[in-house]
């Protein structure tokens, strides 16, 4: 046998054992994960009511039209929208803010950051059952105010109320893996940077400006990715706090996926909400990278 | 004017002071409710009284038909050391191929999984339900496991192959020029210098299966006998949520052990968190 040939030969097998290495990593991610969106893409051009028995009906965007024209369907995209966007933003203005408050290690900062962050391991189900034994109308903060003379307050009661309270429950449970994503970042900033800034005059504002801020760019934009993904699949609560009500004004996409369309057995346009959730979630994702990768670009050309 | 440092400091350490109070606050209600009666519990939530208290709800929360917690606590444990174990599995082998060869094919590849990391799981798992009866899975443990596996399988390939990338070729040349094969030496020789990307990852994972609702409720189903922590407490207090002396005993039967591991294991699952904080 020729060198060369035996090369082949051996590197032929080679690329087999590699390809082989890989193959169950696909199989598992594909079979589970991107043929089901596959089919959401699929069973969303349909009408199908998800018995064995039935076919699914080719009924073209019929579904989509009634994703965009229905009023409970669209109230609860617009749920979402919020729940998102202030719950995000409450999230990381309360983590970036205690994460300098916190970011020295000693004692008290240890256990402060512990005591911000317990609420995650308790898993959204049970936060929301928790608060809503305690905002709930007959829950032990109302009884507490009707005892001490006020009247109660509607928390879980009242349309915007309820809207509100969900999203201060998740912004509780949430902000501390966020304060975790923020303190990690403050780690990374040069102590010698922070010095100059300070031998050269910056108060403390300057340097949080000038310093510590443009040093965190990339950790603010990792968290605020990660939060808005999370809260754009908001389900658990809103199944354990609100029920979704009063009058559907909590139930979230996801809720009204998994909770309303699937269980009326609307395989189709329960599908169809995943998939212009899934395209929310995706565009999402890109615009904020894109987004970051300008700014970076822009300080690059500056600096 | 500038404010002194140490007033500065004074005003710090009494704002956490207060923010930790009101994080613990519903914790602390949590467990003096669940020692107490509906009537003790809506008159005086926040007063402890040792003369009334009573084990007697926690005793029925411990053995109700519905939800029994050890064997939630079973069921879940057992699910997050098999999505584990197959995930770490399958992506170690991959990761070691995707981050050793550097051709266009295997880029693109290791793009493809990336991109799941952005798929909002919960929302696919009406169609998921339709691939795993295909596979004859539907209703099982084992259909779940391979879901969980799925969904973690993104983040962990992703994070593994930026760790293995860091690691120099020279110990692959090494290890094949004295004859060892690929996979001796990627379980013999990087799969142990993996180590803290490993933990890092086992924790984040763990914590994801752990909390998750949706997928057991859905894939597993109320028909199946089979449920999670999660899914017990929904089946225990989901519609008894304004009888007080059901919800307090049985959520804190249900956090308490994983509250104890929390608070033991706390300095590595928060610096886990803070190493794999790429994760969605």
């Amino acid at each position: 046998m020729t060198r060369k040939a035996w090369a082949g030969r051996r590197g032929r097998s080679q690329a087999a054992t590699r390809a082989g290495m890989v193959v169950p990593a696909v199989m598992i991610y594909v079979g589970l994960l991107v043929v089901p969106v596959g089919y959401a893409v699929y069973y969303s051009l349909t009408d199908y009511n998800g018995f064995p028995s039935q076919t699914p009906e080719f009924t073209g965007l019929d579904n989509y039209r009634e994703v965009f024209s229905s009023t409970d369907i669209t109230a609860a995209m617009v749920v979402t929208g919020i729940v998102a966007a202030a719950g995000a933003a409450l999230v990381n203005v309360a983590a970036l803010g205690l994460a300098l408050l916190l970011r020295q290690t000693n004692r008290f900062n240890t256990f402060g950051r512990i005591v911000m962050f317990y609420p995650h391991v308790l898993s959204a189900l049970v936060v929301g059952f928790l608060w809503q034994a305690l905002l709930g109308p007959q829950g032990v903060v109302n009884a507490m105010m009707e005892k001490a003379g006020a009247s109660s307050l509607p928390f879980l009661s009242d349309e915007t109320w309820a809207l509100w309270t969900m999203i201060f429950v998740i912004a509780w449970a949430l902000f501390g893996v966020q304060l975790v994503i923020y303190l990690a970042g403050l780690q990374t900033i040069s102590p010698d940077l922070v010095e100059a800034a300070r031998i050269d005059g910056a108060g403390r504002w300057q340097v949080f400006r000038a310093v510590t801020w443009p040093s965190l760019a990339p950790t603010v934009t990792v968290a605020i990715i990660t939060s808005c993904l999370s809260l754009l699949k908001t389900y658990d609560v809103v199944v354990s706090l609100t029920g979704g009500g009063p009058a559907g004004s909590t139930k979230t996409l996801a809720y009204n996926i998994l909770a309303v369309s699937f269980p009326e057995r609307r395989v189709g346009l329960a599908s169809a909400q995943a998939v212009v959730l899934v395209v929310a979630a995706a565009v999402l994702a890109f615009t904020v990278l894109a987004l970051r990768r300008r700014a970076e670009e822009g300080a690059e050309s500056v600096g | 004017m500038r404010t002194s440092p140490r007033l500065a400091g004074t005003a710090r350490v009494a704002f956490v002071s207060l923010l930790s109070l009101f994080m613990l606050a519903p914790m602390y209600i949590l467990v003096i409710n669940a020692f107490k009666d509906q009537q003790a519990i809506l008159t005086s939530p926040f007063t402890i009284d040792l003369g009334s208290a009573t084990t007697k709800y926690l005793a029925d929360a411990w053995s109700n038909p519905d939800f029994s917690v050890p064997y939630g606590y079973a069921v879940t444990l057992l699910l997050v050391a098999a999505v584990n174990a197959l995930s770490i599995g399958v992506c170690t082998s991959a990761a070691y191929v995707l981050a050793r060869t550097p051709t266009r094919v295997f880029r693109l590849v290791l793009m493809f999984f990336v991109a799941g990391m952005f798929v909002p799981t919960q929302v696919i798992l009406i169609p998921v339900i339709f691939v795993l009866r295909g596979l004859g899975l539907m209703g099982t443990l084992p259909g779940l496991i391979l879901f969980l596996t799925a969904t973690t399988i993104p983040f962990t390939l992703f994070v593994f192959v930026g760790f293995i990338r860091m690691l120099p070729r020279a110990l692959d040349e090494a290890a094949a020029i004295d004859g060892a094969g690929a996979q001796y030496t990627l379980w013999r020789i990087i799969f142990p210098l993996m180590r803290p990307i490993v933990a890092t990852v086992f924790i984040l994972n763990a914590l994801s299966v752990w909390n998750d609702f949706a997928s057991p409720q859905v894939i597993l189903g109320p028909g199946s006998d089979v449920y999670t922590v999660t899914t017990g407490v929904y089946a225990a207090v989901g519609a008894y949520s304004a009888d007080y002396t059901k919800v307090f005993p049985t959520l804190l039967l249900a956090v308490i052990p994983i509250l104890v591991l929390f608070v033991v294991l706390q300095r590595h699952v928060m610096s886990g968190l803070a190493a794999g904080s790429v994760k969605g």
